[in-house]
């Protein structure tokens, strides 16, 4: 009976309602923006309860008024309307309840598959890991492309820029990289690797088409990616505050995953959207605007976005968050302001090209001006040895064919650079959501540099490679399984490989 | 009406010559509002608008309004002054209003701060909790 009346006794403490509430009213609303005389109390960033089931977000605080963004549909709101603060900055739904699903700046599902099992949540604007928490990129991230991963590696806690115009390819390499993910883990689950360390996805989608979107979670679903995987999205129908605030909902449940010593991969698709969006909204709020009327702290925007992307030490987990942030171009202009602005911020980048696209080069990736800064660290030694000059080669030959195109007669050894670089390109071209297993590309490479493409026609070189491939997965597995095994090519391996391409270059015809 | 910054400042700085001791001063507040008039500067009605914001902004930060579902007795209210005098400072200027649909409790309002401690929502936190 004593416990009975402590537990009523409990609730009717919990239901006081005499606590100070700090309350405001509706000045003006409109264009997903409200001007709120009051709220003297709120704080940056609280979620302001603005009544009829919508949220609002406080991003200005004036002496007599708060802007506040609405989360929601604010043609419910109306001048006069009270308001009040909740006293929580907003906060997502985190944990591995949400992979599979696709879910809204909220942490709320979208894609009716019913409600997200979840018993924590993050605040969206989180401050990143400091210095003492962080330790260099040292593991890999297998892209699954072959010119990625053999010349511009990715690790573990990077953040890798994918950049260029539209319809380059850009999205392609992030689902691309999502299905490979997905596959490894798929493959470390079967074969009851623990040592393997699962590398979760979250593909943030900013500003997008509905259709497109849904086309990205068929082909995820095709693949078997989406157990591993989280769709964040506020589309193009959504308000510019949705989109704008939607990349650091993503980074939260993202940061989850780090904390609890796991890793992720994020994909923002794409930053500059996110930019406009922001720019929007700051509009709307009338901060003052500069360059391309963007608000001053823009390059703040992305910069505390991605800082948050990082690797910890192992006293502190040793889970780490990859960022692959997006950023269109209009016509190849990468000295833009927000291009230039992520290109500074990030670890290197990826450079996808118009031209390329066109003359069938897929992915277009232009190596030369492609980087990774951090990522060699972390490449898997059998590509380091097969792929190391790689760059340099392919940059010697981009130089040699540009002379050639002048129709000068060339050396002998000329020649044969410019023949090697040719079927060397022809080796990078892959299909889309087709990742090549890290083993096979070292396989493929260790070919062309060992001279055995040299002749065949450059036409005939994807067949080469396809049928390499299949010879040495049915035929050879044992030595692509060395390979990742191993991780090196030792003189023995080195041997083995000779005999088995030796064997396989009698039957090609 | 579009209020400038230029008018947005002027307004704000006639409101500061107002102000005596932290308390709004009622006999400025009427000389400025003819003063500006006379003036018949452009900018004089967003000035106006402005300044007349401000003061409304003030009357609500040093006005309590108590609203009960029945009316209070004396001794209660003499109570309730004396607290929100103590909590608030002098200058602070009491309304007791009815509102039946309180159904029982008080509601007071100082500005931006509420205490609400009614039935009525006493009922809709718990509606919310479920």
């Amino acid at each position: 009976m004593a416990k009975l009346i402590e537990e009523i006794e409990a609730q009717i403490a919990g239901a006081k309602t005499t606590a100070k509430q700090n309350v405001g009213v509706i000045r003006e609303v409109g264009d997903g923006v409200a001007k709120i005389d009051g709220l003297s109390d709120a704080m940056l960033n609280e979620m302001i309860d603005l009544g009829h089931g919508v949220t609002g977000l406080a991003l200005n605080l004036d002496a007599t008024e708060v802007g506040v963004v609405v989360l929601g549909d604010y043609t419910q709101l109306k001048q006069g309307d009270e308001v009040r603060t909740t006293g929580k900055v907003l906060q997502v739904p985190v944990g591995k309840g949400l992979l599979g699903r696709v879910v809204n700046v909220l942490g709320e599902p979208v894609d009716g598959k019913g409600p997200i099992k979840y018993d924590k949540t993050y605040p969206v604007e989180k401050t990143a890991p400091g210095i003492i928490r962080r330790r260099s990129v040292d593991q890999p991230v297998q892209t699954g492309i072959m010119a990625i991963d053999a010349m511009i590696p990715i690790g573990r806690g990077q953040r890798e820029l994918i950049i260029g115009d539209r319809a380059t390819g850009k999205t392609t390499i992030c689902i691309d990289t999502i299905i490979s993910q997905a596959r490894l883990n798929k493959a470390a689950e079967t074969a009851g690797d623990k040592g393997y360390r699962q590398l979760y996805c979250i593909y943030v989608a900013i500003g997008q088409k509905e259709s497109t979107i849904a086309r990205f979670i068929a082909a995820l679903e095709a693949a078997g990616a989406m157990p591993y995987t989280i769709i964040v999205a506020a589309t193009a129908s959504e308000s510019a505050a949705n989109q704008y605030l939607v990349p650091f909902a993503g980074a939260a449940m993202g940061e989850w995953f780090m904390d609890n010593g796991m890793d992720a991969l994020i994909v923002y698709d794409d930053l500059s959207k996110q930019a406009v969006a922001y720019r929007q909204v700051s509009l709307l709020l009338k901060r003052p605007s500069g360059r391309e009327a963007f608000p001053g702290d823009v390059f703040y925007l992305h910069s505390r976005l991605l800082e948050r992307a990082a690797r910890v030490g192992e006293k502190y987990g040793n889970g780490s968050l990859t960022a692959m942030p997006i950023i269109e171009t209009q016509a190849g202009d990468v000295s833009a302001y927000i291009p230039t602005n992520v290109i500074s911020i990030t670890d290197g980048q990826i450079f996808l090209e118009t031209d390329l696209f066109y003359q069938g080069q897929r992915p277009a990736i232009n190596v030369g001006i492609s980087v990774s800064r951090v990522g060699s660290a972390a490449q898997l030694k059998a590509m380091k040895q097969v792929a190391g000059h790689l760059k340099g080669e392919l940059a010697q030959f981009r130089e040699l064919a540009a002379f050639a195109q002048f129709g000068s007669d060339l050396d002998a050894k000329t020649q044969a650079q410019i023949d090697r670089g040719k079927r060397i390109m022809e080796i990078f071209k892959q299909g889309q959501y087709n990742p090549i297993p890290v083993e096979v590309q070292v396989l493929v490479i260790w070919t062309a540099q060992n001279g055995y493409l040299d002749q065949v026609p450059v036409a005939r070189v994807k067949e080469f490679q396809n049928k390499l491939t299949e010879y040495f997965t049915t035929r050879k597995g044992e030595l692509l399984a060395r390979i990742g095994k191993e991780k090196a090519i030792s003189d023995v391996l080195k041997a083995d490989l000779k005999a088995a391409a030796d064997e396989f270059k009698q039957t090609w015809k | 009406m579009k209020i400038t910054k230029q008018a947005k400042r002027e307004a704000k700085q006639l409101y500061r010559l107002c102000v005596v001791k932290g308390l709004l001063d009622e006999n400025r507040v009427r000389q400025v509002v003819p003063r500006v008039v006379a003036t018949g500067g452009r900018d004089c009605p967003s000035i106006l608008a402005h300044f007349l914001r401000l003061v409304k902004l003030d009357c609500a930060e040093h006005t309590a309004t108590i609203e009960s579902a029945t009316p209070l007795p004396a001794d209660l209210q003499t109570v309730v002054q004396t607290e929100l005098t103590h909590r608030y400072g002098p200058g602070l200027t009491t309304v007791f209003a009815q509102r039946p649909e309180l159904i029982g409790g008080m509601r007071i309002q100082v500005g931006c701060d509420v205490y609400d401690g009614s039935v009525r929502a006493g009922l809709e936190a718990l509606a919310k909790s479920f």
